[in-house]
């Protein structure tokens, strides 16, 4: 299984909320692999990647946050156009929904990571496999 | 268990002769030694003598809690200060305190009303009370350590706050029962779950709460995550304190008053008129058995209705729902009647919303607005925005189709609004009328 943990935190849209959520997990020593934000207009939820999840939402819970942990996928695909579309072409023809994605630059050349919720992450992990799509396991996250 | 049986049980026959014996003593009381009463009752044309029968109670004027401050301090009281052995005051969140003297009967009287409500909540001797309830002024710690002590029971007057130690004295004592504002309980609960203790390693079993206004779904999550059973007790300090009235563990519906002490009625705060029994309206209460300091028809602005139905453990003395709010506390928004104890029961009814909330009145563009914040918890917590929207709109839907009001949801941080450890402030009323 190449799932990955992701961890939710709900946060108030007010300044300084999404700093002390980073400021927790640096201080702790804990490296932050990817964040996405998203919101509403009066609430947000961070997304983060890290190295080390088990230990983020002890501390994170700790310091009174509101925490999920949810499966995600993790592709490392080509930086070049059209790669995204292909992808989201078959998962489309598929009948699986995008919940939400977001991307980061990868320091592989040439490669990007894009982080995908899905509807169906099983059916999407066989289809990412028959497709070539390299798809990433939490070690190896960690280690780029 | 029934504190005395003679008392509690007596037949509605026995108890109306002796509330009118009563009444008619203290009537003549007040109208010679309290010279606002005499004022007053000459005022309404009434005499003492005129009152025969208990309907006669209605002739009599009001009491309010601007009379008690315009008597203040001693204004009201019966007696000369050689008889008085205690005084108590009510928080005077605006201008002056009420003050309420009692005399060595007051204290048994009370004592003994109080050790009543203990046996009605099924404590008993070798019982160990945790009483939380603030020391001071208020009436709560005092009257609750009298009753307990009365009764027989253990009390440790540990006051209010202070609460890492309240729960390490919990554990350590093997507390049974708890005593404080059913805020504060539902905080200790986080707490003692905070300090990695779970409810089965205390010996809690009753929870006596009271001093504010709650809800039936307030009762239901405070005896989950305790354990225990969560009985609503009901005073004030004007009248006594606590032990005015209390609901019995049997039925766990209504409190009784105690009538052979009190006598209530059911008005309609406008008007003033006596209401029938099981209709809704303002409580007033007629002290009969008090000595220093008796009041005629006390305004409670407690707003409740009189349940007449025989109860199920055996006690006559009538019972007055769970108290729905305050008169002072109703919100008029955009001309609905709304109590935050109606909010508080959805919010508690939707699943996975913490029963902390708040609740902000504001007027924008002369339009009222309400807010309702209230806190995540991890049940509820999806990474989907749009699932917690969903749960906003929900909350939103179920206050407008009951009460027809618009509310906007907004949804808060785990421990992020206002924990009390008295009773809780819900209301924020930023609007300037």
């Amino acid at each position: 299984m190449k799932m990955i943990k992701q961890i939710s935190v709900f946060i108030e849209n007010r300044p300084g909320r999404l700093l002390d959520v980073v400021e927790i997990i640096g201080g702790n020593g804990i490296n932050l692999k990817a964040l996405s934000l998203a919101d509403s207009s009066d609430f947000g939820i961070a997304r983060l990647i890290v190295k080390g999840t088990d230990e983020a939402v002890k501390i994170l819970k700790h310091n009174g946050f509101t925490v999920s942990v949810t499966n995600i996928l993790a592709a490392l695909i080509d930086d070049k156009p059209g790669t995204l579309a292909g992808i989201l072409k078959i998962l489309a023809q598929n009948d699986i929904n995008v919940e939400y994605m977001y991307g980061f630059a990868s320091p592989i050349e040439g490669k990007a990571v894009m982080v995908f919720k899905l509807s169906d992450l099983d059916k999407a992990q066989e289809l990412f496999d028959k497709n070539d799509i390299t798809l990433l396991s939490q070690e190896e996250i960690r280690e780029i | 268990m029934i504190y005395s049986d003679e008392m509690e049980t007596m037949p509605r026959e026995a108890l109306e002769a002796l509330q009118l014996k009563r009444l008619q003593n203290m009537v003549e009381r007040v109208y010679n030694l309290v010279p606002f009463y005499k004022k007053q009752l000459n005022e309404q044309n009434v005499k003492p003598e005129d009152i025969k029968s208990l309907d006669d109670l209605k002739r009599l004027p009001f009491t309010s809690k601007q009379d008690l401050r315009d008597n203040y301090p001693f204004g009201m009281f019966t007696l000369p200060m050689e008889h008085i052995v205690r005084v108590h005051a009510s928080s005077g969140t605006t201008g002056k305190p009420t003050v309420v003297g009692y005399s060595r009967r007051d204290i048994e009287v009370w004592s003994e009303l109080m050790a009543r409500s203990f046996a009605a909540a099924g404590v008993g001797r070798g019982d160990i009370i945790q009483n939380a309830y603030g020391y001071g002024l208020f009436t709560g710690g005092l009257g609750a350590h009298y009753g307990g002590e009365k009764l027989g029971a253990t009390v440790i007057p540990i006051s209010g706050g202070n609460t890492k130690k309240q729960i390490m004295i919990m554990n350590d004592f093997k507390s049974t029962v708890l005593t404080a504002t059913p805020s504060y309980t539902l905080y200790l609960s986080e707490a003692i779950k905070d300090m990695n203790l779970d409810k089965t390693d205390l010996h809690l079993k009753v929870g006596i709460l009271g001093a504010e206004p709650w809800s039936e779904e307030m009762r239901k999550a405070i005896e989950d995550k305790l354990d225990i059973d969560a009985i609503d007790i009901y005073g004030l300090s004007e009248i006594m304190g606590p032990g005015v009235a209390i609901e019995c563990k049997e039925a766990k519906h209504g409190l009784h008053i105690w009538e052979d002490a009190f006598i209530p009625e059911i008005i309609d705060p406008e008007t003033g008129d006596v209401l029938e029994d099981g209709e809704e309206g303002e409580l007033v209460i007629t002290t009969i058995a008090k000595d220093a300091m008796p009041l005629i028809r006390y305004r409670t602005r407690d707003i409740t209705r009189i349940i007449k139905d025989p109860c199920v453990c055996g006690r006559t003395h009538r019972r007055i729902e769970r108290i729905k709010g305050r008169s002072d506390d109703m919100l008029i928004i955009r001309g609905v009647n709304i109590f935050p104890s109606q909010i508080e029961s959805l919010l508690m009814e939707t699943e996975g919303v913490e029963p902390h909330y708040q609740i902000i009145v504001d007027r924008v563009d002369n339009l009222d607005t309400l807010e309702v914040r209230v806190e995540v918890s991890e049940k509820v917590f999806s990474d989907e925005i749009k699932q917690l929207q969903n749960l906003q709109r929900s909350i939103e839907k179920d206050v407008k189709d009951l009460y027809g009001i618009n509310v906007k949801v907004s949804l808060a941080e785990p421990k992020s609004l206002e924990r009390f450890e008295g009773k809780a402030k819900r209301v924020i009323d930023n609007r300037r009328l």
